[in-house]
């Protein structure tokens, strides 16, 4: 039997390092940081208390918060399905003119996203903006500030969050077994009615997984409030960032992400019951591929035609300014008037040639690529150990590595802000708030969720004969980890790390609680120069920065996604399925 | 030389396999035969040491090995779907035991050379890569790894189950020729009844995680122990009482009423056996024909049986649905139960 019993586990010293070790991380840095934010929120003195909760209900700006929050949540929920649907029906469900090319334009989100986006669209089409300046030197009375509020936000998080829709539901609707729809155009159903009877009742599991997700994003929403918010709308994460700024205000921020966390996890919960109430692509046991379905009506298909094309605007214009404004002086784009003159290579050499100025670009990649190798490579071990050997402590150990994932990342960031802020004995009696490495440690965390699974699944999906192969022909674990198992989940693992590590480049969630004042990452330095009239100057840097960033994405994409043998789309074909969860 | 002694598997409360008593010659080909979830290959992979029975003993070489570990039990294996390592080359895979064992590079390569030789296998196919490889060298991959080692004993589950019908009949005898030429005695799980009867020296019946009948392949075809081997060897007719009533009036004295009765449809005649004197004759109506090309199975209804009967190309004119035809049965090749 393969199934290990705690003998078995234990007889490796080896085996026994790597369960220690996750030991110590889980206790050390994902229990009890989370469960010392609790205790400090709710016993403030060594008692419990309702102070916190008490200082929530009297806060108009906390409580404000609370019902901006939802109310964004559950607006994108909306806006984020119809867009989001939209889009997988005209790029992989009806046959539309340059599809491909749509593709791409709405793809755009892929490689940039967070605050690097919002900061785009503010750029863009906030108070400074080009868009706002130029139209303003025709139209002055036009409000400076129309890009902003809950109406910005909603537009650039539904923008944002359809990349979800894309991969996952794009990929559900290619699972679809094409002779249904065969089968109901036979018995007479129309193209109308076997989209709405047939197509869109199988991807109701997967559009309820996308929607808790944009419901989710919603509700922890930081950058795009943040950034577009303004002072009217403003949402429970903004505002933790706010009230932990302050130690006497720290507990209000603690009790906000406390009721983040509980959201999330209460969704994600909906979540797993509709996902095991089971999937209905195709019962068949070999399904025919999806064709492109034609829209016979001709007004009909004009209209989508029209509408898909106004939506490929929406989404390239903000990328293709960007990539324009980089060339620009800031200067030209806050007027708003911009002639030949005014490209110049100027904002790259001082990006490359200012070393102050490349730093924080320097500092995220480092950051990055630290994070999503360590998170691989320890994970490996781990997920090993996890599958290989099933007993009641893997099994807890498993749940509890598993808890950044129901964690918002700003609740996780605060609660190791909150508990490493004095010496702490295991870690040695050290103070790691204010220091380089916990930042670096958040980073680990809230990839290990992602990490794992997904190598778990690559662990599970080798053949268990080949392990016993291996062991009759007398080679032992490590030899067979080594030889046989390593090198066959080696692409995922390569494609885990590069998905990590675009992931964090422009994390500002984590940063912002997290960063050291010397080592300022990418996040934080593109949020300081959307910050009012007196950082303009940077404003082209971060069109830099967000080009360069662009670049790095779409190539670090183009190599997981785009190319390589059928195993490696296989692996991360498998991770865009997990990656929903 | 292999000898499992009141050995019992099981999977937590689920027992696999109850009680197994099985002696296994030197140099024998030994198959065990049986369903899916007959507990055929739960025996091999003790046998291979993966797995520990709960109770009982096997022995190798009169030696108790329940709990050796297998790579110390001297047994090469083959798996169902070969267990090749994708990311090595055939010429690899075959080395990898003789890796493992810290074998000289050069002893190494005269090794595997000397076993792809023996399975047909080309210098070209052992430098690429496994995927690169048809399923029939697949399986001669996986044969020459389990062998280059000089196992005492070959485990081979069902490896021919992958294969398409004409390449399976070809290695079938290939494997049988191989095995003949090293005297490796061969362990070989399968649910094919024509590759046991074909392969085999003896083999065992397994039903449930009890092995129903052991014997040579003539014997669990002609003389079934048990309706279970039977009914799960070979196709059969299942005959009415009414029918076995007609053969005890007609001089078929021996056979029981009251039990079951089976009977081979080639032992099932449509024109008098010439020189067998002891063949009951029946009527009946043809109530269908298949035509297999070497011969056509015809329906004969008789008596409230639907009997089968197997007739060669060019064995009498062809007999039409709904015409009358008459049976020629012998009772003593009637099989009771």
């Amino acid at each position: 039997m393969r199934t290990s019993s705690w003998a078995s586990m234990f007889r490796s010293p080896f085996v026994v390092i790597i369960t220690l070790v996750t030991l110590w991380f889980v206790a050390t840095f994902l229990v009890f940081p989370n469960a010392n934010l609790l205790i400090r929120t709710f016993f403030p003195e060594g008692q419990f208390s309702f102070r916190a909760v008490e200082k929530l209900v009297s806060s108009e700006r906390a409580m404000n918060s609370l019902w901006h929050s939802f109310a964004l949540a559950a607006t994108l929920a909306v806006t984020v399905n119809v867009v989001g649907i939209f889009i997988v029906l005209v790029t992989d469900y009806f046959k539309i003119r340059g599809a491909r090319m749509l593709w791409l334009g709405y793809a755009t989100t892929l490689i940039y996203g967070g605050i690097v986006l919002a900061a785009g669209y503010n750029f863009i089409y906030g108070r400074y903006g080009f868009v706002t300046n130029a139209v303003r030197n025709w139209f002055p009375e036009i409000d400076p500030n129309w890009f902003s509020g809950y109406f910005a936000v909603v537009v650039v998080m539904t923008l944002a969050t359809t990349t979800n829709h894309m991969l996952f539901l794009g990929s559900s609707l290619a699972k679809i077994d094409y002779q249904t729809i065969e089968a109901a155009r036979n018995m007479g159903a129309s193209t109308m009615g076997i989209l709405w009877r047939i197509v869109l009742p199988a991807l109701r599991p997967m559009i309820f997984a996308v929607t808790v997700l944009t419901f989710l994003t919603g509700l922890g929403a930081l950058t795009a409030p943040l950034v577009l918010g303004g002072t009217d709308f403003q949402t429970i994460a903004p505002m933790i960032l706010t009230f932990s700024k302050s130690t006497g205000s720290r507990d209000l921020a603690a009790l906000l992400a406390v009721i983040l966390g509980l959201a999330t996890i209460v969704l994600l919960a909906m979540m797993n019951r509709v996902e095991k109430s089971g999937v209905y692509f195709s019962v068949a046991k070999v399904a025919t591929p999806l064709q492109k379905q034609r829209i016979p009506n001709p007004v009909a298909n004009a209209a989508v035609h029209v509408a898909a094309y106004a939506l490929f605007v929406v989404y390239a214009t903000p990328v293709l300014l960007i990539v324009l404004f980089s060339f620009v002086h800031s200067s030209a784009i806050v007027t708003g008037s911009i002639s030949w003159d005014s490209f110049t290579l100027d904002n790259y050499a001082t990006v490359f040639g200012t070393p102050a100025v490349l730093r924080p670009f320097v500092v995220s990649v480092v950051y990055s690529a630290l994070a999503s190798v360590i998170v691989v490579g320890g994970m490996l071990f781990v997920s090993r150990l996890l599958q290989k050997h099933r007993n009641p402590l893997t099994a807890t150990l498993e749940y509890l590595l598993h808890i950044p994932w129901i964690l918002p990342t700003i609740l996780i960031a605060l609660a190791l802000v909150m508990t490493f802020d004095r010496p702490n004995p295991m870690v040695g009696g050290q103070v790691l708030t204010g220091t380089t490495s916990l930042l670096l440690i958040a980073y680990v965390i809230v990839k290990i969720p992602f990490t794992l699974r997904l190598l778990k699944a690559a662990f599970a999906s080798v053949p268990e004969s080949l392990e016993d192969a291996a062991r009759i022909l007398g080679a032992g674990s490590m030899f067979t980890l080594r030889t046989v198992l390593v090198p066959l989940v080696l692409p995922t693992a390569a494609a885990i790390t590069a998905l990590n590590f675009n992931s964090l480049l422009d994390d500002y969630d984590a940063a912002v609680f997290l960063y050291h004042p010397l080592y300022q990452p990418l996040g934080v330095a593109i949020k300081a120069s959307t910050e009012g009239e007196n950082n303009l100057d940077s404003m082209s840097i971060t069109f830099v920065y967000t080009v360069l960033l662009m670049v790095i994405m779409g190539f670090t994409m183009y190599l997981v996604y785009g190319r390589g043998g059928s195993s490696t789309k296989r692996h991360t074909r498998r991770a865009r399925t997990v990656a929903a969860k | 030389m292999i000898r499992f002694e009141n050995v019992e598997v099981s999977f937590g409360e689920k027992i696999a396999i109850p009680d197994l008593t099985l002696e296994i010659e030197q140099g024998e080909f030994f198959t065990l035969l049986g369903p899916s979830g007959c507990g055929k290959t739960t025996a091999l992979r003790t046998l291979a040491g993966f797995i520990e029975p709960s109770q009982g003993e096997i022995y190798i070489d009169g030696k108790v090995a329940t709990r050796l570990p297998s790579e110390k039990r001297s047994v090469g294996m083959v798996f169902q779907n070969y267990a090749l390592f994708p990311s090595m080359s055939v010429w690899e895979n075959i080395a990898f035991g003789l890796r493992v064992r810290k074998t000289r590079r050069a002893e190494t390569a005269l090794l595997v050379d000397e076993i792809a030789a023996q399975v047909e296998l080309t210098e070209e196919q052992l430098a690429k890569n496994v995927s690169e490889l048809s399923g029939g060298q697949q399986q001669r991959v996986a044969i020459a790894r389990a062998l280059v080692l000089k196992p005492r004993i070959l485990l081979l589950d069902e490896p021919l189950s992958n294969l398409d019908a004409k390449l399976r009949v070809q290695l079938r005898e290939q494997l049988k020729n191989l095995q003949r030429e090293l005297g490796i005695t061969t362990v070989y799980v399968t649910h094919d009844q024509e590759e046991a009867l074909t392969m085999s020296d003896r083999i065992a019946v397994f039903n449930h995680g009890v092995v129903e009948q052991v014997g040579t392949p003539e014997e669990i075809y002609n003389r079934s122990g048990t309706e279970f081997v039977c009914t799960f060897v070979g196709a059969m007719n299942k005959l009415s009482g009414d029918v076995v009533h007609q053969l005890r009036q007609r001089g078929g004295t021996g056979l029981a009423p009251a039990k079951t009765s089976y009977l081979r449809l080639e032992k099932v005649s449509l024109q008098a056996p010439p020189g067998n004197t002891d063949a009951i004759r029946l009527d009946g109506v043809v109530a269908g024909r298949s035509y297999h090309g070497s011969h056509s199975t015809y329906t004969i209804d008789s008596h409230g049986s639907s009997i089968r009967a197997l007739v060669p190309e060019g064995g009498g004119s062809a007999l039409e649905p709904g015409s009358a035809a008459q049976l020629y049965i012998d009772p003593s090749s009637i099989l009771q139960y």
